[in-house]
């Protein structure tokens, strides 16, 4: 299109020289060497516009657009090599701030020439460009300056950066504002990548970084303690940290700190945790929370940087823990009697594993490393018996009796006993000889933080079926008050299975009345609950007899079997041992200890003939009619049947855990080897390590009971059997 | 304030003036925005300049709408919102130079508004039909008229 607004067309030579070169760029320069700043009139900015404008309207021969582009970027070309260039070099060498001042100037001139340009030349942007696919005019002038001046005097600048940041690093105050506008051009350079920051300067950064804090290593390790150590590169890393807020780019942070971390604290981590007077361990056993907070803290900041601090943790513990066993073992030598109780002991352990519970989550913020190194230890200490008790049986009864008197509160238990504490609470639980019930929710509820849900859901399952047992005794004594009357009192309880361990049942015979009582509940109960099947386990049953001899009556508290036994004595029999063994139908195993509870504990109401101290199968019994004593109420204690802590039954028990495993592992796996298997199972249990051919009987049980089958063609090689799969669904 | 070719001054608002990337360049300069500021356009008639600063004015109560392209319809209110349609209801001259106005003023809505408008004059015409549309002479000899039309043959088939 013709340019309609001036008659005349413009000649590149008379447009160039008279306006655009005079006008704006004679002015421009001008204006920027003597830095009064650089504004043009209205009047002055249109004339030059339009006379740009006009020229590359023109219709061809007279169309000037190409010459204006190329003129435009001679220009800037000419002013940074004939002007900006000199001045740059002539202050290299005098110092590095002297240097960035003046490449500081020089660069915000530039952006103030290329943005005036850019506006007096911009028809060339809207069309020339686009349709030439050129750089815009500001790119155009960035790279001009990049090519002129930025590679000319990037090194040194760099070089004078590093210098400012170093004495800054000394303590020394620099002008950041000065270093944050070279660091944009850097950034600039990058022409909307950060490819020149990263190369020009961020890379040699980091090495300079790297050699300043490789020297301060070398000195800081020689000099100071560890404490001392890790608070001088508590304060390095947080003024790194500022450093790059207040004058970097934000990409460097992750960079920065991993130099730094690197050098002062990866390299000489093991130094550090081992040095002789203020290491680790000596922070430990001085309890030095505030120096291990740090510690811990910083090492976290390493990848797995923990690990060794938690080994060091774990040995110390450990260590400790020996002493206590070596301070027992002391005793034991000076010939103390070995008991299967030794509070002492115990509560030197329990206190050990609370002050480092305590420490862990204080200090190390609860992370799984520690506590990890806490039970390992404690696993250790545990296993490390001496005398004729093991330990774990010490603890299990001292808590056993803690809970019992209901005086102190229980603090801790181990990990490793979990199950055997399972079953301790169950037989005290059922026996109603819990001090209080709240301390053994207490205790639960501690053995659920320690132990996880798995271990504790069963405890809880008890604590719940007694629960609802009390509202059971309410709903049946209701029922039985509209029966017809019976002379006993009577009162079930109900546990439901897989909550409580599996208990041995003699299969004993019951007397009539007794039996009448079992009957009425069961009557009820199955109305109530019709898909649940009842199973008495009266060896868990108490019970009070009002027991007449001569004139003295007396309430005797004893447990069923008891019970059931002086039952027979009732008429005044007299009876062999064989013959109650028959009439009751109990083994002697269970009839034996049963017998000596009842005619050679403290309270003999039943006579033995002859008269000793321990049950012979040729034995006689008959009711003590001279029996006398100065209480009414007498509590005969029988030795329970079951073991308070028997390997047997925790064995049992974590074979049940065992197969839990593998039945998860195959039905995830469907197909497995066995090696893969055994050593799946091992990793996945938590608290205790069986035996592989321990792994292998319960897999061959799996087998027997057709959850697994052997491949076909592989004996090696499990598979998922199809019945396994009804199981899985039915449930 | 804006000042025409002819020595002319046109009040503006700012908001209303900064519709022009020319405009809007010069003023960014200007810390004192209160002041008023005098903007020669030796390149724009009164007249037209009258007809650009009514377009920017409406624009800034109702902005036009986005040109759909390539045309959906040969008739401008079917393209853009009536008002609009009725600006460039304009003679021939008055519309070219409103082209050349906008264009060297840059108002990129008017450039659009203005040049779809003359697409709007060409779409389903013949050669014929634009010359005449546009009095252009044809000063192709008829082979070189052959020749184009072989080489643009594709834009005629159905």
């Amino acid at each position: 299109m013709a340019n309609q607004g001036n008659g005349n067309i413009i000649q590149l030579e008379d447009g160039w020289n008279n306006v655009i070169k005079r006008g704006a760029i004679d002015v421009l320069e001008r204006t920027l060497d003597d830095g009064f700043g650089t504004s043009f009139e209205p009047k002055e900015y249109i004339r030059i516009y339009t006379t740009c404008y006009d020229m590359c309207t023109q219709r061809s021969p007279y169309n000037w657009s190409r010459d204006l582009y190329q003129r435009h970027g001679e220009t800037i070309e000419q002013y940074l090599r004939n002007t900006v260039l000199p001045a740059l070099q002539d202050k290299t060498g005098q110092g590095g701030t002297i240097l960035l001042n003046e490449l500081k100037h020089r660069w915000s001139n530039h952006q103030i020439m290329n943005k005036w340009l850019k506006k007096f030349f911009t028809y060339l942007d809207r069309y020339y460009v686009k349709h030439h696919s050129l750089p815009t005019l500001e790119q155009a002038g960035l790279q001009r300056f990049k090519e002129e001046i930025y590679q000319n005097v990037k090194e040194d600048a760099t070089a004078a950066i590093i210098a400012l940041v170093d004495e800054e690093r000394e303590g020394g105050i620099i002008d950041k504002t000065l270093v944050k506008s070279i660091v944009e051009l850097y950034e600039s350079m990058g022409m909307g990548s950060l490819d020149s920051y990263t190369a020009d300067f961020e890379t040699p950064f980091l090495e300079a970084t790297r050699a300043y804090y490789a020297r301060k290593r070398e000195d800081w390790i020689t000099k100071d303690s560890t404490p001392d150590y890790l608070i001088k590169v508590e304060k390095a890393l947080n003024e790194e940290k500022v450093r790059v807020v207040e004058y970097l780019n934000p990409a460097s942070e992750p960079k920065l700190r991993r130099v730094v971390e690197d050098e002062i604290l990866q390299k000489v981590q093991m130094n550090l945790l081992e040095k002789e007077g203020s290491g680790c361990r000596v922070l430990l056993a001085n309890d030095k929370s505030e120096d291990l907070q740090r510690m811990f803290h910083l090492f976290s900041r390493l990848d797995s940087g923990l690990q060794p601090m938690a080994n060091i943790v774990e040995s110390f513990i450990t260590e400790m823990g020996n002493a206590c066993i070596d301070k027992r073992q002391t005793r034991l030598d000076s010939g103390e009697k070995d008991k299967n109780d030794d509070p002492e002991f115990v509560k030197s352990l329990i206190d050990l594993h609370e002050k480092y519970l305590g420490v862990i989550r204080e200090i190390f913020a609860s992370h799984h490393l520690f506590q990890k190194a806490l039970k390992n230890s404690f696993e250790e200490i545990i296993n490390n018996d001496v005398g004729q008790f093991s330990n774990a049986e010490l603890m299990s009864t001292f808590c056993d009796r803690v809970l019992k008197s209901g005086g102190e509160k229980l603090s801790e238990m181990e990990v490793e006993q979990s199950l055997d504490r399972i079953e301790s609470v169950g037989q005290r639980l059922l026996n109603q000889r819990s001090a209080s019930d709240d301390a053994e929710k207490l205790m639960i509820a501690k053995l659920k933080v320690q132990c996880g849900t798995q271990f504790t859901s069963k405890m809880e399952g008890m604590l719940n079926d007694l629960a609802i047992g009390n509202d059971t005794k309410v709903e049946f004594d209701k029922y039985v008050a509209k029966q017809p009357p019976i002379n006993l009192s009577f009162s079930p309880q109900i546990l439901t299975t897989g909550f409580w361990p599996s208990y041995k049942s003699p299969e004993i015979v019951i007397p009539e009345n007794m039996t009448k009582c079992l009957e009425m509940f069961k009557e009820w109960h199955d109305v109530t609950h019709t898909k649940r099947k009842l199973t008495w386990v009266h060896s868990l049953g108490n019970a009070t007899v009002r027991a007449t001899f001569g004139k003295k009556s007396y309430d005797l508290q004893v447990t069923t079997l008891q019970a059931v036994a002086l039952n027979a004595f009732n008429d005044g029999s007299t009876l062999g041992l064989e013959e109650l063994q028959k009439s009751l139908n109990l083994d002697l195993e269970t009839l034996k200890p049963l017998m000596h509870s009842l005619s050679c504990g403290k309270h003999k109401v039943i006579t033995k003939s002859p008269a000793s101290n321990k049950i012979n199968s040729t034995d006689t019994f008959t009711a003590n009619a001279k029996f006398t004593c100065n209480m009414r109420k007498i509590r005969i204690p029988m030795a329970s049947i079951e073991a308070s802590h028997s390997k047997a039954r925790v064995d049992e028990d974590r074979s049940y855990a065992i197969e839990a495993v593998i039945v998860r592992i195959m039905k995830a796996r469907k197909t497995m080897k066995h090696q893969q298997l055994i050593s799946e199972v091992l990793s996945q249990l938590a608290f205790f390590k069986p035996q592989p051919r321990v792994i292998k009987k319960r897999i061959e049980a799996l087998i027997d009971r057709e959850y697994l089958e052997r491949s076909a063609d592989d004996q090696q090689q499990y598979n998922v059997s199809f019945l396994f799969f009804h199981v899985c669904i039915a449930h | 304030m804006e000042i025409s070719k002819e020595g002319d001054t046109f009040p503006v608002d700012i908001e209303v003036a900064k519709m022009s990337e020319l405009v809007r360049g010069m003023l960014e300069e200007d810390a004192d925005e209160e002041d008023t500021t005098e903007i020669p356009l030796p390149n724009v008639k009164a007249q037209v300049l009258k007809k650009v600063i009514e377009f920017c004015k409406h624009h800034k109560s109702e902005p036009m709408t986005e040109i759909e392209k390539p045309l959906k319809s040969p008739v401008m209110a079917e393209v853009v919102q009536k008002w609009y349609a009725d600006f460039v209801n304009v003679e021939q001259v008055l519309l070219f130079e409103l082209i050349l106005a906008a264009n060297y003023m840059d108002i990129k809505p008017l450039l659009d508004l203005t040049c779809a408008t003359v697409a709007s004059m060409i779409k389903g015409k013949t050669p014929e039909e634009i010359r005449k549309t546009f009095n252009i002479a044809n000063d192709f000899s008829p082979e070189e008229e052959a020749q184009v039309r072989e080489e643009n043959k594709w834009c005629e088939e159905p």
